[in-house]
Parts: structure tokens; C-alpha cells; sequence
């Protein structure tokens, strides 16, 4: 008996007109699009003035060449880390209360997934000459083992969105009258012929089956590759055994963050409260509690080991994090960005929808700051002093192009979020319908 | 507030000194006239550059620098570029009686070097100039003899064995010195004299790298009063050396090409191998397509 779900009995029409409610292109879409749109070539000017002029408009330097737009970078992979836990880890395991949010969990994983890669080229001062990453690549370079992971992850992503969704594209096709016709012949060519024959389910069961297993290895290794990155560099505060789990915890954090921000978006905009219920924030907020504690464990032998050692430089480094230069934003990011969260959510009222929907805006914040320091700081520490250089040099400060580009990433996410949502069912329409019925029986 | 004006009149007294010191030192560096004219009994050769150049680095350079490239030390007086005209115009014997006597911040090297030694440098110095010709030396009819050299090695004993002739006839008590030549300069094997057989032996440590045959390369040098000769050759003495890459091992850090096998091969594998699936879950939709249709006939 899968108690998420809504307990008064909903007949197949009833979840039919309800799920596909979300599909039209009304006015109040319209205008947060076209909002949307207008932000977004806003940030594309920034853009164009960061080609025209170069990285020089940004404010990395010689020693900070890695600022926001690697951190962001970072953020986006961990935030897109969250499709494996929920749909593949969860979903193998049989837990049936996920099923309702793995579509919104997948979206979420394609969307920041995608756009992760866009910001690598942000990042770069020659985007032009990004095809000599691959045609001269090293083997050895962590870069290069960055770049086809989470290409591979992208493309997984994507088929883990598509496949399940295949017979409700076919609902789409054939319950929705009134769309534009271009709409309509997507969902035709979409749907690939769906007509819910029990083979056409076996091979959809089985694809969905390998690329759940598939995801497990290739998600893991995304973050982890990400965090060599900086692991695999002989710098202090970078140079940590434990960066990969590290990671892939944290990633777990921001993921969740997310999908109860998404999910609760959706609810509200879609009336989706029979499907999307408080039961389910209040689950997703317990498993929120899990990822944080494990994140929490992480970050304390993050610092505690070195910090115990005193080792020269990494002694500097805990020593800024602490009570340094660094310390408020430290603080602010572990004390009110995860630890004061996740004691809150620990009690039962906070776990409703809207408190927790705030309390994940807070921790994702706070997960987005964790980036920034975890980059940013290492950089302004060689093991070399910094020497004989502009002053300015010597510390690191985001310019408004900078911000605005990174701004810019964030809408490209709420755009590729947006427009799916309004193309396709957020809940998955024929596993709900097959929940209601075996309940049934 | 006296003892300061004390340290005052002290500075501007050794100032004074400093200057009349200075006007000294710049003043004409006088050589007795006989020394000018002492010119070496020796060509120069590129054996004598080259060990001119090592006493030269050890001994010269921290004050002269680089001769040519202006690196001296800014000193009163000027120690002058070594390769300047200025420089080359003085006479060979002035050259050597400087390097042997010295004067002020520049040291006597007389019980340094040996005078062979010095002419070497001598030599080293006028390798810097194109237009030089060494002087012709006067022997005063002494016929100079010459000597002929053979080398073995005795490998029962690792030892050089050098054989000194004059027309034929083994010379004895004459000096030998015999060196390996390496990549920066000359590594001395020994100094000794040949027996009244004529020959002379000297130890080879068996240890000492070879080149990929263990071939090493031995120069030999033999000398009695104005008589000298040479020897440069190639002998297999001692073990072959083996040359190792110096990254051996942490390919890791190298060039693309030298990716060790097992990263190639499990990166490309699994990625190959990954897309393999993605690309057969892709053809797959051929299948639930086709599956859709069956059941219309």
C-alpha cells in the first residue's frame, strides 16, 4: 500500500485531466518565459562583452584563473547528481514513493547537467578553440576524463528522461486536442508508435532497467572526476584523498535542495496536490537529514584531519577557513547553510511543504557558497608566495559580468525546466495509474 | 652627540682613502718587460681550451664573468670583460704574469696553478678572439722530441696501460696523466710516470659509467721537459650503461604519447563501452516501434 499517495480512490479520467492540466501555453507562462528570455539576453551581453574583451572583464587573475564559473560549475554537477540517487539507487531498491518525483528528479539532473557543460566554456577565454580539448587532449588529464563523463551523463540522463516517458507521450498524443499542431506531430514522432502493448513495456522496463544500473557508475564517477579536478592537484587544501566521496555527498545535499524546491514549485503552479503530497516533503526532508549528515561527517574530516596534523600549508589554509580570511563565509556555509538547517528540518513541522521549500533554498545557497570555497581560496595560497604582482591580485572579487553570466546559467536552467514541464506530464501519469490499480486489487 | 661627529670624520676619512685607492688602483698595471714577452712553448690546442675553460669557471668567473656577455663584477677597479679589445690587446706574457702575480682584489694565482695550467687559461681567454695569432715561441735550437702513445687495458686488473715511444724506442720517467672525458669537463684518472719499459699504469674503477658499448672515452696526456703528446680514444673498459628515462615510471605526468597502457585502455574501453549500451538502447526504439505495429495484421 503506497500511503504518499492521496487516499480517496482517482479514476483513470480523473488523473488523466489532472497531470496533463500542467500542458498548455497560458498567459501567466507566456510572460514568466518571455521574463525569462529578457534575462537572459541580458546575461548574453555580459556574454558577448566577456568574448569581445576577454576574461580580462571578469575578475580572475593569474592566481585565481578558477573563480564562480568553476565553482558554479561544480554546483551544477552536484545538483545534477540527484537523478541517480532518486530514480536508480531508490528506484531499484523498490522504494515506491519516489516513483512520483523521479521524473522531476531526472529533469532537474538533465537540466544542470546540461548547462554544466556550457559554463566550462564561460570559463574559457578562447571558447573558439574548445575543439582542441579533444583533438589534443592527454589521456592523463583529469579534464579530459571530466569532459567524457559528463558528456556520457548527459546523454544517460537524457534517455532515463525519454524512456519512461514514452506512454504518457502517447496519452499526450492521444488526449490532447487542442495543442498546436507542431505539438502534436512531436508527440506522434515522441511516442514511437506507443500503443502500451505488453512487449512495448517489457523492452521500455528493460532499457529503463540497464540505464538505472548504467547511471549508478557514471554519476559517481562525474563527481568524483570533478573533484580530482582539484584533488589531483598538489595544492593545500585541494590535496585530499577523501574529495571524491566528499564530493558526491555534498552533491547529495544541493540535489535535494533542489528537487524539494522544484517539487514544490510544480505542486503550487500545477495543483498537484494529490499526487505530490505532505507526505512526500516530509520523506524528502528525512532523506534530506541522511545526505546532510553524511555531508556533515565529510566535512568535519575535511578539516579536522589536516587541522590535527598541521601540516605548513594546510595549517594556513584551516587557519583561514576557521578564523581567517575566510571564516565568515565558512561559518556561514556550515553553521547556517547545513548544520542549523538540518536540525530544523529534524522536527515534524518543518518538514511541511512550504518551510522545508525555504529551508532547501537555504541550503542550496549555502551549497553554492561551499563551492566558492572550496575553489576559490585554495588559489589565493601557492605554495609560493604571491610576489612582485598587482595588488588587486592578491584577493579574488567576482565583476558584474561574471555574476551576470553565472546569473545567466541559473535562467537557462528555469528555461530547459520551464519548457519541459509545459511539454510533458512532471508526475509519470501511467505509473500512478498502475500504483491505483494494483492497490486496487 | 661627540661620538657622532667622530663616526662622521671616520666615513669621509675612509672615503678619501677609498678614492686615492681607487685612482691607485686604476693607474697603469706596470709588467717588467721580459715578463711581457714570455710567450707558451706550446700551441694552443682544444684540449688547452677546454681545461682552460674548467680552471676558468672554478677560479675566474665569479669576478670576470662570462667572457662576452659583459658580466663582471661592478668592482674598482673594473675587472673588465675578458673577450673586450681593451682586453685582447695586451700581450700573452702580460696575460699570464697578471693571472700569476695578481694585484689588489685580484688574487696571485702563482701557487695555484701550475704554469701549464695558467697557459691554459691564457689559451681559454684568446679562444674569444678571432683575430689572434699565437706568437711563435723561440726555443733557442732545442729540438722539441716527439712522442708517439699506445693504449690498452689489462682487464685482469682494470688497469690503463700507456705505452710512451720515440722513434720506436721506449721513453722512460716520462709524465702521464690520463682523464675520462664526460659531458661537462675531464674526470682525472692519475697522474704517474713510465717505467724504463716505457709504459705507465693507471687504475680504471670498474664502476665508472660507460657509454651503451662500455666504451669509455679516455684522453691521455704525456709530457718530459718540452716534448708533449696526446691521446684521445674510445676503449671498452667497463660495464655498458643503460639509459633510463628519467620519468620512467611516471608516465602519468608525461605527453600524450606516453600514456601508460593500462589508463588507455580501461578509459577508452569504458567509455567505448558505455556508449556501446547508449547506442543499442537507441536502436532499441526501433523495437518498440515495431513492437506497436504487430498486432494490426
Amino acid at each position: 500500500m503506497n500511503d504518499t499517495l492521496s487516499k480517496e480512490i482517482l479514476t483513470d479520467e480523473q488523473i488523466d485531466q489532472d497531470l496533463l492540466k500542467n500542458i498548455n501555453w497560458g498567459n501567466k507562462f507566456k510572460l514568466w518565459l518571455a521574463f525569462l528570455a529578457v534575462s537572459l539576453i541580458i546575461c548574453l551581453y555580459y556574454y558577448y562583452q566577456q568574448i569581445e574583451h576577454g576574461l580580462g572583464v571578469t575578475g580572475l587573475n593569474d592566481y585565481v584563473s578558477w573563480g564562480i564559473y568553476i565553482s558554479n560549475f561544480v554546483f551544477f554537477v552536484a545538483t545534477s547528481l540527484i537523478g541517480m540517487l532518486i530514480s536508480s539507487v531508490l528506484g531499484l531498491m523498490n522504494v515506491s514513493w519516489v516513483k512520483p518525483l523521479a521524473r522531476i528528479a531526472e529533469l532537474v539532473a538533465v537540466a544542470f547537467a546540461m548547462v554544466a557543460g556550457l559554463i566550462i566554456i564561460t570559463d574559457m577565454g578562447r571558447p573558439d578553440r574548445l575543439l582542441n580539448v579533444f583533438m589534443h587532449g592527454r589521456v592523463q588529464s583529469p579534464i579530459v576524463w571530466d569532459i567524457a563523463v559528463v558528456v556520457t551523463y548527459v546523454a544517460i540522463s537524457i534517455l532515463l528522461l525519454y524512456i519512461p516517458l514514452l506512454p504518457d507521450i502517447a496519452i499526450c498524443r492521444d488526449k490532447l486536442k487542442n495543442v498546436p499542431k507542431w505539438q502534436h506531430k512531436m508527440y506522434k514522432i515522441l511516442a514511437l508508435g506507443w500503443k502500451g502493448k505488453a512487449k512495448q513495456f517489457k523492452l521500455m522496463h528493460n532499457y529503463t532497467r540497464i540505464l538505472l544500473v548504467l547511471i549508478i557508475p557514471i554519476a559517481l564517477s562525474i563527481h568524483t572526476v570533478t573533484s580530482w579536478l582539484f584533488a589531483m592537484t598538489l595544492r593545500s587544501g585541494w590535496d585530499s584523498p577523501i574529495f571524491g566521496p566528499y564530493f558526491v555527498s555534498g552533491a547529495f545535499v544541493a540535489g535535494c535542495a533542489a528537487v524539494i524546491i522544484t517539487m514544490y514549485f510544480f505542486r503550487k503552479n500545477y495543483k498537484l496536490e494529490k499526487y505530490i503530497t505532505i507526505d512526500h516533503f516530509d520523506r524528502m526532508g528525512r532523506l534530506l537529514v541522511l545526505v546532510a549528515l553524511v555531508y556533515v561527517y565529510f566535512n568535519i574530516n575535511e578539516i579536522i584531519v589536516p587541522a590535527y596534523k598541521t601540516n605548513t600549508a594546510d595549517a594556513k589554509h584551516v587557519q583561514e577557513m576557521l578564523s581567517g580570511h575566510e571564516s565568515i563565509m565558512f561559518w556561514m556555509v556550515q553553521l547556517g547553510g547545513l548544520i542549523i538547517p538540518f536540525l530544523l528540518i529534524l522536527f515534524r513541522p518543518m518538514r511541511s511543504p512550504l518551510p522545508l521549500m525555504l529551508i532547501s533554498i537555504v541550503i542550496l545557497t549555502g551549497a553554492w557558497f561551499k563551492r566558492v570555497l572550496i575553489v576559490v581560496p585554495t588559489q589565493l595560497a601557492p605554495y609560493y608566495p604571491i610576489q612582485n604582482v598587482p595588488e588587486k591580485w592578491t584577493h579574488y572579487m567576482p565583476t558584474i559580468p561574471e555574476i551576470a553570466i553565472t546569473a545567466g546559467s541559473f535562467i537557462l536552467v528555469l528555461i530547459i525546466m520551464s519548457v519541459l514541464a509545459k511539454l510533458f506530464p512532471v508526475i509519470p501519469i501511467w505509473e500512478i495509474k498502475e500504483d491505483i490499480h494494483h492497490n486496487k486489487n | 652627540m661627540n661620538y657622532y661627529k667622530y663616526y662622521k670624520s671616520i666615513i669621509l676619512i675612509c672615503l678619501c682613502f677609498l678614492a686615492v685607492a681607487n685612482a691607485n688602483a686604476q693607474s697603469d698595471w706596470e709588467i717588467p718587460e721580459k715578463e711581457q714577452e714570455n710567450v707558451s712553448f706550446i700551441m694552443f690546442d682544444d684540449d688547452m681550451i677546454l681545461e682552460g675553460s674548467i680552471a676558468y669557471e672554478n677560479s675566474c668567473t665569479s669576478c670576470h664573468g662570462t667572457p662576452g656577455q659583459d658580466d663582471y663584477m661592478p668592482m674598482a677597479p673594473s675587472p673588465g670583460d675578458l673577450a673586450s679589445d681593451q682586453f685582447q690587446e695586451q700581450k700573452d706574457g702580460t696575460i699570464f704574469y697578471k693571472i700569476k702575480k695578481g694585484r689588489g682584489s685580484m688574487p696571485k694565482f702563482e701557487d695555484v696553478f701550475a704554469d701549464d695550467e695558467t697557459w691554459n687559461i691564457v689559451a681559454y681567454i684568446r679562444s674569444f678572439n678571432k683575430n689572434y695569432k699565437q706568437p711563435i715561441p723561440d726555443l733557442g735550437g732545442i729540438i722539441i722530441p716527439e712522442y708517439k702513445l699506445k693504449l690498452d687495458f689489462d682487464e685482469n686488473v682494470d688497469k690503463l696501460v700507456v705505452k710512451v715511444f720515440s722513434k720506436e724506442i721506449p721513453q722512460a720517467e716520462v709524465d702521464v696523466s690520463a682523464f675520462v672525458k664526460g659531458m661537462f669537463g675531464k674526470f682525472l684518472l692519475g697522474k704517474t710516470q713510465t717505467n724504463e719499459l716505457g709504459i705507465a699504469y693507471l687504475d680504471i674503477d670498474p664502476q665508472l659509467p660507460g657509454d651503451a658499448e662500455g666504451k669509455l672515452h679516455i684522453m691521455v696526456k704525456a709530457s718530459k721537459g718540452y716534448g708533449l703528446a696526446k691521446l684521445n680514444q674510445k676503449m671498452k673498459m667497463v660495464q655498458p650503461t643503460i639509459h633510463k628515462s628519467a620519468i620512467e615510471g611516471r608516465h602519468i605526468w608525461s605527453t600524450d604519447e606516453m600514456a601508460p597502457i593500462w589508463l588507455k585502455t580501461s578509459f577508452f574501453i569504458t567509455i567505448f563501452g558505455v556508449w556501446t549500451i547508449l547506442f543499442f538502447i537507441v536502436i532499441g526504439f526501433y523495437n518498440i516501434k515495431k513492437a506497436g505495429r504487430e498486432d494490426l495484421h
